[in-house]
């Protein structure tokens, strides 16, 4: 594995067994996060960015999981675990959990336990995983809530989530997720459930965090705007699938995927016309147990072309670290992936 | 917090004292003479109206209303609760008889209970659909709805006249009186009280916990890195005990008077036989007395399931 590199998903495939249904949830998914870097996974709701990233820590919900596929995490040049050997629930993937990949969600108002003190809350986490005594954790904890700007920790060390705001909340979920100080943070979403100017605050505060900690950040997002404002890299994907993936610049500079430059359309834009009607992709998006034949974008898709139907374009790698998985680049001089 | 639980206090007394009126004014409408009950049916023909007339006055049956609740109230606050129109004995003796023996029962049964129904019901939802809880919540639906009577009455044919295993009613046989000597007398009663009991706290705990595993902060928990035993101990069941625990405490009256049905099937001389007893006979210092009882029961346990959810949940606390 590359040294700079902290996570490698490798072919990953997680199917649902949603009664008799199998839903490919995450196929063939491969990528990987550079140290200190952020990686955006944008897509919309159901395509399956949530369940990589839920994968990769082996949260998924009991009728999930892994089939294929490795993901491998290197906290440091020569260390390597394969995480998707680990069982569910095993010790091994518990001690990563938490302590080296830890996770945002997206609703803090609901994600922090209602019957425990924000301070009981953080000091789980550190207890399950460091040997500390009860003030130094205490002092830790403090001094963390007072660097993620929440004003009197001392006090509020004390206070129960629902005495807390949402954007403070989230404060706290930081907390809880850096308070062991992981290698790698997942934030799933970590600004949906929050309005605007607090969406701003707690993206710097991320930003802030990875300056000082230098930890790599994968941001789950389905907002272009947080993407081109806190990535360094971009995965887009659609149905399970990564259709895009590239540094930011290329990607919005340069959108290869019909899809991709159709989310980029859909953005509105401040001194938008108002006369002139916001683009949207037509159709909707399919279900997840649907087989498709041929690329699963082709229904919605307005470049369509003769082989869009014949067969799951293969992954193409048009410039350097830009990849691409369309019908239309195949042939265009790019390189095959593998 | 605890300002405003004294004031629930203090609440109670007008509370007690309106309940006390109700009651008082409900009981004077119910059918038929208490003096019927009280002399044979031989000996009261034999006996003038000016007999019977002198008979009502002298058990002050002739005063109005008002004032017979007055001369009553005053009574039972100076702890004189009256006595049985019956035999005559003492209420507070008899309470003093009975109630234990009730309590003995209804903390049996209510410990019993908890620790199945909630251990079943824990077990249920982490084994969600598996085996274990289709037969859990199968017995679940048996367990609350056969009725207790039947129940008490299947138990007694098997255990008692059947295998001979346990006593077919009482409290304690005749010259033993250490607890252990009751044990095998409180077996049935309790296992017949708490059946219906663990049953439903069981489906309240299931259903509590699964709703409560959904939780978004149970999947933050589990990326804690923690165990599974305790992300489902300390933040699932923590949780899922406050509705369930609101549920229980507020049915501890239920299963204090619930237990007349059983009480009388098993012979046992508790509140239950002794309110039953009162109300076929008419005996209404009895009756009126062991309903403002139960009434008291009521409101100190929905006094009790306010402290306990302010404890359980810092939401309810902190507002």
């Amino acid at each position: 594995m590359n040294k700079d590199i902290v996570l490698s998903i490798d072919g990953l495939k997680t199917q649902f067994k949603v009664g008799k249904r199998i839903v490919h949830a995450v196929n063939d998914v491969s990528l990987s996060v550079k140290r200190g870097k952020t990686l955006g996974i944008v897509g919309e709701s159901g395509c399956g960015k949530s369940v990589t990233a839920h994968s990769v820590v082996q949260l998924l919900p009991k009728t999930g999981n892994i089939c294929k596929g490795t993901i491998k995490y290197s906290p440091e040049v020569g260390k390597e675990y394969v995480l998707s050997d680990y069982k569910r629930d095993s010790k091994e993937i518990r001690s990563i959990r938490g302590k080296h990949i830890s996770m945002i969600f997206q609703d803090p108002l609901s994600s922090l336990d209602p019957v425990y003190t924000i301070g009981k809350q953080i000091e789980e986490i550190l207890f399950e995983h460091e040997k500390i005594s009860k003030n130094e954790a205490r002092k830790r904890i403090i001094d963390l809530l007072a660097k993620l700007g929440i004003p009197k920790p001392e006090e509020r060390y004390n206070h129960y989530p629902h005495q807390f705001s949402g954007g403070m909340k989230q404060r706290v979920m930081i907390a809880i997720a850096m308070v062991c100080n992981p290698k790698l943070l997942i934030a799933d979403e970590p600004t949906t459930a929050l309005d605007v100017t607090i969406q701003a605050q707690i993206l710097s505060l991320m930003r802030d965090i990875q300056k000082d900690y230098g930890t790599s950040i994968i941001l789950i997002t389905h907002n272009m705007g947080i993407v081109a404002e806190a990535c360094d890299e971009v995965a887009v994907m659609y149905m399970g699938r990564i259709v895009e993936y590239g540094p930011l610049e290329k990607v919005f500079n340069n959108p290869l995927h019909p899809y991709t430059s159709a989310l980029l359309r859909s953005v509105p834009v401040l001194g938008i016309d108002k006369n002139t009607e916001l683009r949207s992709i037509r159709g909707n998006t399919p279900d997840g147990s649907d087989v498709f034949q041929g690329c699963e974008f082709s229904p919605r898709c307005d470049q369509i072309c003769q082989h869009c139907k014949d067969g799951h374009p293969p992954v193409r790698v048009v410039e350097e670290g830009h990849e691409v998985r369309c019908w239309l680049y195949e042939g265009s001089g790019g390189s095959d992936h593998k | 917090m605890l300002g405003y639980f004294f004031k629930r206090v203090l609440l109670l007394i007008p509370k007690l004292l309106i309940i006390s009126i109700l009651i008082f004014i409900g009981l004077s409408f119910v059918p038929g003479d208490p003096i019927d009950h009280l002399i044979p049916p031989d000996q009261r023909a034999k006996l003038s109206p000016v007999q019977l007339e002198t008979l009502r006055e002298s058990l002050g049956l002739n005063e109005k209303l008002p004032v017979r609740y007055l001369r009553w109230i005053s009574g039972v606050l100076k702890g004189d609760f009256g006595y049985s129109m019956v035999s005559g004995a003492s209420i507070r003796v008899m309470i003093a008889r009975r109630l234990p023996a009730t309590l003995e029962l209804a903390f049996f049964g209510l410990v019993i209970a908890n620790i199945l129904g909630l251990t079943l019901g824990y077990i249920s939802s982490i084994k969600h659909n598996s085996i274990i809880d289709y037969t859990n919540t199968t017995l679940g639906i048996i367990g609350t709805s056969v009725p207790e009577f039947f129940l008490g009455l299947c138990c007694i044919a098997i255990f008692s006249l059947h295998l001979g295993w346990l006593p077919t009613g009482g409290r304690v046989a005749v010259g033993k009186e250490t607890f252990f000597d009751r044990i095998e007398y409180l077996v049935l009663p309790v296992l017949c009280l708490a059946i219906g009991y663990i049953a439903t706290l069981m489906r309240y705990t299931r259903g509590s916990m699964l709703d409560v595993l959904n939780k978004d902060y149970i999947k933050a928990a589990r990326s804690k890195g923690i165990s599974e035993f305790r992300v489902n101990c300390n933040h699932g069941l923590r949780n899922a005990l406050i509705p369930v625990m609101i549920i229980l405490v507020n049915r501890i009256p239920v299963l204090v008077s619930g237990a007349v049905i059983i009480e009388n099937i098993f012979n046992y001389p508790g509140m239950g036989r002794m309110i039953l007893d009162a109300i076929s006979c008419s005996d209404i210092p009895v009756v009126m007395f062991s309903t403002m009882v139960i009434a008291t029961m009521i409101l100190v346990s929905s006094l009790l399931v306010d402290m306990l959810a302010a404890l359980l949940d810092p939401r309810i606390r902190f507002n």
